[in-house]
């Protein structure tokens, strides 16, 4: 990969990608507000069923998600003294867990899509497609620990000293995609793939995200509107 | 603002906890909630209903948003009832809430569509230079061209096309039609005209003035019940469903209350809260049966033995053991129990219950000079002398045109020449000891078929001396049902727990599995409540009773035990019959535009049994015979007859309409007539007798399958006839429409026929055109050539009204017709023009010869008083209006039909308006309609304009007595001078009460007494509707030859058939199962009661409908029946006879009791229905299983009560006696049949072909 195509797919296209996920998600939200849902299909297929594969999938997905925040965007380790190669090991070992609980919950609900006809019926294109993009994110996702775990057994960590650096660029816009130069091809398309993922964000039904309603939590007991309106 | 920014308050956001914490107020952005306010918006309401045959009749609010209708929500601003009695409202059901989804529907007819290669061939005609009715022609004369298109019928290939064009088609077809073969070759079939009288009435007005035939529906569906005018002269006349509240104790039988009358069906539950008892008989475990005190689970098609066994303890019990003063009160007032029947000597030296004594038996006629025979006669214990009272039919036709004409047409009883009071013996035995062995033929399955019984009887003088043995019709009953009066009768039941003795409790319960005591208590508390409470007492019957072939023993069997308990007439007491009987209240108003009578009489009427039975050739296949249906003791003069025979004979003798009625043109006949020196009409009836005795003029019902005789073009509208009531549905599609068809039967045992010619070859599509008019598409649009799309009953203004309550309530335009829609009205108006243009060219002003039957409510109705006397047969001369059909000459001007429809003709102010035989001055509501319709120049003067359809409500309403209270009062005041009673008063108070159009928007009203009802209107709403109250409350006799309830029928075939007194007959077991029982096929009876998502094929097709049902069609099986043919629920199932087949989704149900496969009414064949493996057609609908056979006894005609009206008597088409196989189909097997037309399908419509093929391989045999 030539150093133009690098820049251009580590360094203008995450920014082309969040741009579309935060902007797109307004607008969305502005424009679309009987349209923002998960569309669930939940009533439609079997209870058991649905227990499993929808629990593995979330909790799978969640985890694997926080665990990329939390181990390449915070200090967090550093904080508890934790030596990079035990860090190493424990982002190995969380992610290929979750990794597989999602993968098992997320095969389970792509069979559902296709076997149960009244789910096939019900879903859009968009549900299966972000599905299976999300799947094969996550397939290259576990990919990458065939690379990860020899690397690891030698000590060596150096990639994720560069994906460490290359995130932190991103995120403070101080891009640098040339640390990618060297980095194994299966961890740039599960990159790729990834970003995208963000940039298909507000056409999904993955913008149910924004509003979980977490507020459930905390909220009291009952809660009645005030007739005026904000 | 934003939705986002209007989130972000996290700082300004006020909380205000209460409770301590434990609730908080807050203020969040709350626009989401327009969206479900927006839901129900509405820019405009407007009052409709739904014109659908469900007798609901319930008003309706029509929401109107953006200049569509969004959705439908119930009227409660009914006028109340009185405060004794619940409401009528809020009135609808899940049915009618979910119409607005037609309305934008993929069923939706948008606009006028027709068969394309009709449509190329009509225009390669006219693009030759021809025009309309010459391209006609030349596409009817040419057998391939007409085969080209008649024969694809079914199978799609419609185009749209205009207004301009469809019409001048039609009418052409109609023209060409009227010029070869006659008017009388044209027909009409619409149902149920008081769902939408304004639409019923377009169609029938138009083919009215063209002199085309308007069919009867009401007999045809089987929803008339021919034992009520037997024994009341009267079509149908029930309680309101509020009268059930007024019960206080009801029998339920053969109805489900809840499902068929939602919503009026809370009167039960209610009455139930004031203590009234409810006994349910029904097979099935119904939604009715979980409210009742006691379910009968009667064995299907039995209801007669069950009610003759509660009539046995009745009469035992109230009129032996002990007289119940109540009831012989009534019975001598009301009824024809006092009345004197002849006793005769048949060839075997047993006696055998004749025909009535009548005033021209007694010796100087008993003083009678005027139409003695038709005036009957009783026993008088005050004079101990024979007396003829007053009241019979004979006094009804007496001439009461001198001003000082005392009429004793009444049921007061009075001796008829002396006007002294008379006390009616009702029983011999309080006079005499002597008795006569009379025998009574029986019916019941393995009994002997006659019983002979004693009966009380005395001797009379007879005019030109000699005496004769007769007895009262109240002693005949009591022998008839078996019953012991101490005269030490072998033959008479020891006690109600003798088994071997009809129509004994005991007796009873190996027909139809009830226990006695169920039956006796039942008849025991029935009855003591009715004499405690002076009649209210209920029974409430319908299609499951009334479906059957012998549906009029049921009914009579039901009726006897009303009648002897005093209920009818009684507030909340008698028979209550629901099924299809809406009542259209301003029937004066009605008839007159429906008819055409205001420009020309008689319209040509005809009834549909016949019409159907024998123009699809259903005749063809009768598997059954009449003799064995002849009681023992019958005289038996068409003996070897068949049924189609018995037809011909009855048109023959005028008892029965024809169409066509003759093998010859009427109008060439009228002009052959005069031609031959016949100049009046009286002169031409005599001409057409002779020609009819030589053979030179034939009735065409005598060769029927002559295409001189087909009826050639028919209209259908507002109606499914060929997806709904087309009784025998593949008979239809093979002869009348020469389409695909699944008859598997070659049809030839209708050949034994002998007054109907047989032609070895059978006719295949008879119809040359015809004419859908709705606003869905359904299989008689999918059948027909040209499709006119209709308003819906959101989208035009009409009449509704019903007998389930007194109110009348209009349909509103709450929109425009949509797309190239139009109210039935404009349509044929749009048709009417097209025909007067192209008339004036080929037709111009002719003479129509009409023959009419000898019809009820006319003088004519006292045709043969003392015994049928046949002119086919050489017995008598031919007399037309005595013996044979009237003669009647009608001019047509065939170019002014335009003219003629849209205005209001002259024959009203010339000949005033009326029913039933009661006619009134109308010339001042003419007038009324002349300032307030506004008037147009015609070739008879300036006329009213009915042009538009709210001005032909308005001359509806104006012209009723029900709701102009100045012509009640001039209608009571012509019905005081026909009874000599006083009746004014009934509507005295509502003299000045005219309805408009624009008053019904704002309110339903309420409808006024009128006399073309027997049930008294309180405008307080306190007392209830129900029939027979002016009759036994005013005393107006029924318009019978007794002029009483009739128990017993002399007319001479009904004694033929046995049936002069009710008896209990059988189901009949149709011999039309399939010659090879298959594997796991069951063998069931086949019964279609009316179900839940549906109003026929209304409603059931709809997306809401067909979610919460079962998705498509399907029926219902027992578990043990299931499981022996190895059918899981929801599987496919195949029901099949040599009718056809039809292919259907199982329901698995304890509900059902074994032997039984119940497919609710008319699922159509248009939504989720596959083909039939055995048949290779689509699936079928209902009646793709079933054939009507007709009974001869309805065909009765001229003979007081027994005469023929249009939906008044005449053979219903009965289909409840079918029996099927059943079997699971695997998925595999079921085929979709999609595909394209093949040449090879199109030359083979019929499945029988293929189907013999393939039964001779299976089985190795040689076809």
């Amino acid at each position: 990969m030539n150093s133009t195509w690098n820049l251009i797919f580590f360094g203008v296209y995450p920014y082309l990608a969040g741009t579309v996920f935060l902007v797109g998600s307004i607008l969305r939200y502005e424009f679309d507000q009987a349209g923002w849902s998960t569309y669930s299909t939940q009533l439609l297929a079997s209870r058991r069923y649905m227990m499993w594969a929808s629990n593995l999938w979330h909790i799978g997905i969640l985890l694997v998600f926080l665990g990329h925040f939390a181990g390449m965007l915070t200090p967090v380790f550093e904080w508890m003294h934790v030596p990079v190669v035990m860090h190493q090991w424990i982002a190995f070992t969380a992610g290929t867990t979750f990794g597989v609980i999602a993968m098992i919950g997320g095969l389970m609900l792509l069979l559902r899509r296709y076997v149960n006809p009244a789910v096939r019926a019900a879903g859009r294109f968009s549900d299966l497609f972000i599905l299976v993009w999300l799947l094969v994110t996550l397939g290259l996702g576990l990919g990458t620990q065939a690379i990860t775990l020899p690397d690891l057994l030698h000590g060596n960590v150096a990639n994720m000293d560069i994906f460490r650096a290359y995130l932190e660029g991103l995120a403070t816009f101080r891009p640098h995609p040339e640390l990618l130069m060297k980095i194994p091809i299966v961890f740039k398309v599960h990159m790729l793939f990834g970003m995208t993922v963000f940039l298909l964000f507000p056409f999904t039904r993955l913008v149910h995200i924004w509003t979980v309603p977490l507020n459930y939590l905390v909220r009291r007991y009952e809660v009645v509107r005030a007739r005026r309106t904000a | 603002m934003s939705y986002l920014l209007d989130r972000l308050t996290f700082f300004r956001r006020p909380h205000e906890p209460f409770s301590e914490g434990h609730g908080e107020k807050i203020v969040e952005d709350r626009r989401w909630e327009e969206a479900y306010r927006n839901r129900w918006r509405h820019d405009k309401i407007a009052r409709s209903t739904h014109g659908v045959n469900c007798t609901g009749s319930c008003s309706w609010r029509i929401h109107v948003k953006d200049g569509v209708v969004v959705f439908e929500t119930q009227a409660v601003d009914y006028p109340r009832n009185g405060p004794e009695l619940p409401d009528h409202e809020p009135r609808g059901c899940q049915r009618g809430a979910s119409f607005s989804w037609y309305l934008y529907s993929p069923h939706r007819i948008k606009y006028p569509m027709i068969r394309r290669r009709l449509l190329e061939l009509y225009r390669a005609e006219r693009a030759a230079g021809k025009d309309p009715v010459e391209a006609w022609t030349g596409i009817q004369s040419d057998p391939e061209k007409r085969r080209y298109y008649t024969a694809v019928r079914g199978l799609g290939g419609f185009v749209r096309t205009t207004w301009e064009e469809s019409t001048e088609i039609i009418a052409a077809a109609n023209v060409y039609t009227i010029k070869k073969y006659g008017p009388d070759r044209i027909a009409g079939f619409s149902p149920i005209p008081a769902m939408s009288m304004v639409s019923f009435s377009s169609g029938s007005r138009y083919l009215s003035l063209i002199g085309a035939t308007m069919l009867s529906f009401y007999d045809w569906y089987c929803d008339l019940p021919p034992s009520s005018p037997q024994t009341w002269g009267e079509q149908t006349d029930v309680p309101e469903s509020a009268a059930w509240y007024q019960a206080s104790y009801i029998i339920v039988a053969g109805t489900d209350l809840p499902t068929t009358r939602s919503p009026d069906c809370h009167f039960y539950s209610e009455a139930r809260y004031r203590g009234t008892k409810v006994v349910a008989v029904a097979p099935d475990y119904s939604a009715l049966t979980k409210f009742a005190d006691l379910w009968m689970p009667v064995r299907a098609g039995t209801d007669a033995a069950l009610f003759m066994a509660m009539t046995h303890v009745v009469l035992k019990e109230f009129f032996i053991d002990r007289r119940e003063s109540y009831f012989i009160d009534y019975a001598k007032h009301y009824t024809d129990l006092p009345m004197q029947v002849l006793l005769r000597e048949d060839a075997d030296g047993n006696w055998v219950a004749d025909r009535f004594l009548r005033a021209s038996d007694l010796p100087q006629q008993a003083g009678q000079s005027e139409n003695a025979e038709w005036k009957t006669v009783v026993y008088d214990t005050h004079t101990e002398s024979f007396r003829c009272p007053n009241g019979s039919i004979g006094f009804r036709w007496e001439d009461h045109s001198a001003a000082n004409a005392k009429s004793r047409w009444n049921l007061k009883m009075e001796d008829a020449v002396t006007g002294e009071k008379i006390d009616p013996s009702l029983t011999a035995l309080d006079e005499t000891d002597e008795t006569s062995p009379v025998m009574f033929p029986h019916f019941a399955t393995g009994e002997a078929k006659t019983v002979i019984r004693k009966v009380p009887s005395r001797l009379v003088d007879l005019e030109g001396g000699g005496q004769a043995r007769v007895c009262t019709v109240f002693d005949l009953l009591v022998s008839h049902y078996g019953v012991d009066r101490g005269l030490n009768d072998e033959g008479t039941a020891k006690s109600f727990d003798d088994t071997d003795t009809p129509y004994t409790p005991a007796w009873q319960e190996a027909i139809t599995g009830i226990k006695p005591a169920d039956v006796i208590r039942t008849a025991r508390e029935f009855a003591d409540n009715a004499a405690k409470t002076k009649g209210r007492s209920m029974i409430i019957m319908g299609a499951g009773t009334n479906h059957w072939y012998h549906d009029d023993m049921g009914y009579r069997a039901v009726i006897s035990l009303v009648e002897l308990c005093g209920c009818v007439g009684q507030v909340g007491g008698g028979w209550a019959h629901y099924v299809g009987q809406e009542r259209l209240r301003p029937l004066a108003g009605f008839v007159p535009i429906m008819a055409a009578l205001d420009w020309s009489r008689p319209p040509r009427q005809m009834n549909g049994t016949s019409f159907w039975y024998l123009h699809t050739d259903q005749w063809r296949y009768e598997r059954m015979q009449v003799d064995p249906l002849l009681s023992p003791t019958a005289r038996g003069n068409y003996r070897g007859h068949s049924f189609a025979d018995y037809n011909v004979a009855a048109a023959r003798m005028g008892w029965l309409p024809t169409a066509p009625h003759f093998n010859r043109n009427p109008l060439e006949l009228a002009d052959q007539a005069r031609k031959e020196g016949a100049k009046t009409e009286g002169e031409v009836a005599q001409w057409l007798a002779g020609a009819l005795e030589k053979g030179d003029v034939r009735l065409a019902f005598e060769d029927i399958d002559d295409p001189v005789n087909w009826p050639r073009n028919l209209f259908v509208w507002r109606g499914n006839l060929i997806g709904t009531s087309a009784k025998g549905h593949e008979y239809f599609l093979k002869h009348l429409l020469g389409a695909q068809n699944a008859v598997l039967s070659e049809g030839t045992e209708g050949a034994v026929g002998r007054e109907i010619k047989w032609h070895e070859q059978a006719p295949v599509g008879k119809l040359d055109l015809m004419v859908d008019c709705n606003f869905r598409l359904n299989s008689t649009g999918a059948t027909a050539d040209i499709v006119l799309p209709a308003a819906t009953w959101y989208e035009k203004d009409d009449l509704n009204t019903t007998d389930m309550h007194t109110f009348i309530h209009p349909l509103t335009a709450a929109i425009d017709p949509a797309w190239d829609s139009r109210s039935d009205w404009q349509a044929y108006r749009t048709i009417a023009r097209q025909f007067s243009k192209l008339a004036a060219k080929h037709l111009g002003k002719r003479t129509d010869l009409v023959a009419a039957p000898l019809m009820h409510d006319t003088p004519s109705e006292l045709g043969q008083a003392l015994g049928v006397k046949d002119w086919g047969h050489g017995e008598v001369r031919c007399m037309p209006g005595k013996n044979a059909p009237q003669v009647k000459l009608v001019e047509r001007d065939y170019a002014l039909i335009d003219e003629k429809f849209e205005t209001i003709g002259p024959l009203l102010e010339k000949l005033g308006n009326g029913f039933e035989g009661i006619n009134w001055d109308t010339r001042a509501e003419v007038a009324w309609l002349a300032t307030h319709n506004g008037t147009r120049t015609t070739a008879a003067g300036e006329r009213p304009l009915i042009d538009r359809d709210e001005k032909v409500c308005d001359a509806i309403l104006a012209l009723a007595p029900e709701t102009n209270g100045e012509v009640a009062m001039k209608a009571w005041q012509i019905e005081e001078h026909h009874t000599g009673l006083s009746l004014t008063h009934l509507v005295e108070g509502r003299r000045d009460e005219h309805m408009t159009l624009h008053d019904l928007k704002a309110q339903p009203r309420r409808c006024l007494t009128a006399p073309n009802a027997s049930g008294i209107i309180d405008p307080k709403g306190e007392v209830t509707y129900n029939f027979a109250m002016t009759n036994v409350h005013e005393r107006i006799p029924f318009r019978t030859l007794t002029g009483r309830a009739q128990f017993y029928q002399d007319h001479e075939w009904m004694l033929d058939f046995g049936e002069g007194l009710v008896l209990f007959r059988p189901p009949l077991t149709m011999d039309a199962l399939l010659e090879h029982k298959r594997a796991g096929e069951l063998t069931l009876r086949f019964l279609t009661p009316h179900g839940k998502w549906g109003i026929h094929s209304t409603y059931q097709d709809n997306l809401r409908m067909l979610n919460l049902s079962r998705g498509g069609p399907h029926a219902w099986i027992s578990e043990v029946d299931a499981e022996a043919a190895g059918i899981r629920d929801n599987d496919w199932m195949e029901i099949i006879n040599v009718n056809g087949a039809t292919v259907v989704r199982a329901v698995v149900s304890q509900k059902i009791p074994r032997g039984v496969c119940l497919m609710y009414h008319a699922q159509e064949k248009t939504v989720n229905v596959p083909g039939s493996p055995t048949t290779h057609r689509r699936g079928g609908i209902l009646n793709s299983v079933t054939r009507v056979v007709v009974k001869p006894t309805h065909m009765i005609g001229g003979y007081a009560q027994q005469s023929w009206g249009l939906n008044y008597y005449g053979p219903v088409g009965s289909q409840r006696d079918t029996m099927v196989r059943v079997r699971r189909l695997s998925d595999q097997n079921v085929d979709w049949l999609e595909g394209p037309l093949t040449e090879a399908i199109e030359r083979e419509p019929s499945a029988l072909g293929r189907f013999r093929r393939e039964t001779a391989d299976n089985l190795g045999e040689k076809s």
